[in-house]
């Protein structure tokens, strides 16, 4: 709502350091409304913070071993703790005790390093092993199951020998893309591997030529591109192609993907530990894995990915970052355990405090109304007034630009066969839903 | 100099007025005939047609602020005598008293899940009470003049003030902690809001400004001002958040559009030249309080005044409108000493 108030010629990347929180954090994410960040803590925590009062408003305690991912349900009631501790947590943010109570508890046989809400239903998540499985996890009553996602393997059909000498690759990173219809993998072979999440069968498996191992995945909030950070510290952006309802017979598309876009570091050649797209996909933050400095670049997606600025935030090495939902702000952790939040800083304009009164840039020849310092009869201008103010104001109607936006997402049409079978058994997190205020002598962080 | 505080803290202006506007007449009207007759009959049928349904007494000095709970089953007042009250909407019987502050109270909000209230007083303060046990539970200290007005915004992680000191501040509630101090007017701030999504701040104060400001900022972003720049008492957003709807102490209510700084609607007609007086939006109507022990109920888009509401016998400081359903309550200064509940009799037209 304030966005019409302030001056839109501005750059709309974070440039500045607004605020650091004091969170020994190894990560840090927004939620889905822009109002909270989730830390996760090595010591097994992990905290809520208010970024209205920078505050912590929550502590999830429930492992006993490092989180090593936490994601937010799509309206930030539900958050879940992945750890090395062989478990993922689901917290009901609903719920005001402190600490927080946890609504399930989900056993692996090996240390989680990711995990993810569905984008659509929260029962659905989808973990990632330290050992490289990856497992789609169904709690709802009428679908409930455990299935691992694997790779198809062509060869497995064929009679020649070959077969068999060939190992799986390992997972390494697995993602929900934005409408929640496929699940993006990434494996150490340098494949990108998509999976149907209603079906669970592989759609398309393609070969990133010369990456690597696949170290991270992220899509800009349509869905529409997809960018990989491999072992080869090149980042590349890629179109994401459209995929066919799964067929019964399993088969499946076999393409190499080309990047439309390469980002590296040509002169350093340092590894990225984190990108992040800006909500409207037009920047893209790569956070380098830089041993001595705090450092994001920021390239500039609209104008053929060119390099537009690299941001310091000093002497703490970077682990994560993590991009606003709607705002021009970044977080990103340093190895410190801090949490710096970036934002775009509007000009102070003096302006505003005299009524009346309009900044110019440069002088304006003034040129004077004919009838401007013409004596107007009272009676004429009352009636002027008066007419002025027949006009029918709408004082109850939002404006649609203020309200949050809907985005069209990459591959969903209407009536969705797998849209309608994540939206089978909704779990109660509402939109309008909002976390209690806990007044602050009733718990100790 | 006792009698001049407990003035303060109902929203009256420090400087000396031109005498109690109050009509004599009022004053000996029988308390026994609550029969509100408007003398400007409404000729639409669609009219607001209130009628008094309850008339509760109980403090013992002025009151100075009205609020109904978020669900509109409560409402809590606020007077010069220190304490808040809490009545029940549908019946009228007082549910609660709160007492704790050591000065008058000028002014109360609930928050969003009418868990907690906040009131400012005259000592300084605004104490946060949790309304389900009745009791205090965080005092916020650092105005150093009298706090006249508070507010939370939409999410209640947040808190609003002004005061005599002239500044707005920000508040984190769950901490009791000042986040931010805006030196925002050159007179005491007399009313401070924040709009529907909690990104906008609206001040007024008796410098005759009314200020917008960046909430995360802390930055200006606006200034409306009339021409003869008369004491501005009361302001607040529209529930869009597109327009303010500002009260000013020359008898008029403005709503403003800010983004073009041009006044759209004035609605004049009531008294107002000393007090703050409320004003608020109920539907298609802006309904403000008067000097003249009169609550006045607007049409929003004609400007005409529709109903009248009569029997105060005092100046009406606070009014305040039921979130869902067609009741006004307002309240009234020391010949009074009554909350009134109007329930409007025709039948949910006003939405």
């Amino acid at each position: 709502m304030n966005e019409s108030l302030i001056s839109p010629f501005n750059i709309t990347h974070p440039t500045t350091v607004q605020t650091s929180l004091f969170a020994l954090a190894s990560f840090a994410r927004f939620d889905p409304t822009g109002r909270y960040v989730a830390t996760a803590r090595v010591d097994g925590t992990a905290a809520i913070w208010d970024l209205d009062t920078r505050a912590a408003v929550r502590v999830l305690d429930g492992h006993v071993k490092a989180v090593s991912n936490l994601d937010w349900s799509r309206h930030s009631r539900y958050v879940l703790t992945a750890s090395k501790d062989w478990n993922v947590v689901v917290w009901d943010l609903a719920s005001s005790c402190v600490p927080a109570q946890r609504c399930a508890t989900l056993r692996f046989d090996a240390p989680v390093v990711s995990a993810a809400f569905h984008p659509r239903n929260s029962h659905i998540i989808l973990a990632l092993m330290s050992t490289g499985e990856a497992y789609l996890i169904d709690q709802r009553k009428a679908h409930r199951a455990r299935i691992e996602l694997c790779e198809q393997q062509e060869e497995s059909d064929d009679e020649g020998a070959g077969s068999s000498t060939r190992t799986r690759s390992a997972i390494t990173v697995a993602r929900f893309d934005p409408s929640g219809k496929h699940i993006f993998m990434g494996t150490s072979g340098g494949y990108i591997l998509v999976f149907n999440t209603r079906t669970k069968t592989m759609v398309a498996r393609h070969k990133i030529t010369g990456a690597g191992a696949i170290k991270g995945l992220e899509f800009t909030k349509t869905g529409r591109q997809l960018v990989s950070n491999s072992a080869d510290r090149t980042l590349r952006q890629f179109t994401v192609p459209m995929y066919p309802s799964p067929t019964t017979d399993g088969a499946y598309i076999e393409q190499e993907l080309e990047p439309t876009h390469r980002f590296n570091d040509p002169i350093n050649r340092t590894a990225w530990h984190a990108m992040s797209y800006s909500p409207d996909g037009e920047w893209l933050a790569g956070g380098a894995a830089d041993t001595a400095t705090h450092k994001i670049y920021i390239w500039d997606i609209s104008n053929e990915g060119q390099f537009a600025n690299a941001l310091d935030g000093g002497r703490e090495p970077l682990l994560h970052l993590h991009w606003h939902p709607f705002k021009s702000s970044i977080a990103s952790t340093t190895n410190q355990g801090n949490i710096l939040i970036w934002h775009c800083p509007h000009p102070e304009r003096w302006g505003a405090f005299a009524g009346g009164f309009e900044e110019l840039d440069e002088n304006v020849e003034y040129e004077e109304r004919e009838d401007e310092f013409d004596i107007e009869d009272e009676a004429d201008m009352i009636r002027r007034k008066m007419k002025e103010e027949e006009e029918e104001v709408d004082i109850d109607t939002i404006p649609e630009a203020a309200k949050p936006r809907d985005v069209q997402l990459h591959g969903v049409q209407a009536g969705d066969e797998d849209v309608a079978w994540a939206d089978e058994e909704p779990d109660d997190d509402v939109q309008d839903w909002k976390m209690r205020v806990i007044m602050e002598e009733d718990w100790d962080i | 100099m006792s009698v001049e505080m407990d003035v303060d803290s109902d929203h009256v202006a420090p400087a000396p007025t031109e005498g109690n506007p109050t009509p004599e007449t009022d004053v000996s009207m029988p308390e026994a005939l609550p029969t509100p007759e408007p003398p400007i009959i409404p000729e639409k049928a669609t009219g607001p047609q209130y009628k008094i349904r309850y008339s509760l007494s109980g403090h013992t000095m002025s009151i100075s602020s009205l609020k109904f709970s978020p669900d509109g089953s409560k409402l809590a007042s606020s007077g010069a005598d220190k304490i808040i009250k809490l009545w029940d909407t549908y019946t009228g019987n007082v549910l609660r008293t709160l007492v704790g502050h050591t000065e008058g109270i000028s002014d109360i909000a609930w928050s969003n899940d009418g868990e907690h209230l906040a009131s400012a007083s005259d000592d300084k303060t605004i104490r946060i009470w949790d309304m389900k046990v009745g009791t205090e539970i965080k005092t916020l200290l650092g105005h150093t003049n009298f706090v006249f007005c508070v507010n939370y915004n939409p999410n209640s992680n947040l808190l609003v003030s002004g005061g005599f000191d002239e500044t707005v501040r920000v508040w984190d509630v769950a901490r009791a902690k000042s986040l931010k101090v805006l030196p925002a007017h050159s007179d005491p701030v007399t009313s401070v809001s924040f709009n529907h999504d909690g990104t906008l701040i609206v001040s007024c104060a008796m410098d005759g400004l009314i200020r917008i400001w960046d909430a995360d900022s802390g930055q200006c972003l606006k200034t409306l001002v009339d021409d003869d720049n008369p004491i501005c008492s009361h302001v607040k957003f529209s529930p869009n958040s597109k327009f303010v709807l500002a009260s000013t102490q020359d008898s008029t209510i403005r709503l403003w559009n800010y983004q073009t700084s041009r006044c759209v609607k004035t609605y004049s007609g009531h008294t107002n030249r000393t007090y703050c007086l409320f004003a608020c939006f109920k539907g298609k109507y802006v309904v403000s309080g008067s000097e003249d022990a009169k609550v006045y109920i607007w049409d929003l888009q004609t400007r005409q005044v529709l109903q009248v509401l009569e029997g105060h016998r005092d100046v009406v400081l606070a009014v305040a409108t039921h979130p869902t359903k067609d009741i006004i309550a307002s309240a009234s200064m020391e010949k009074d000493l009554t909350i009134r509940l109007w329930y409007d009799s025709s039948g949910g037209l006003s939405m």
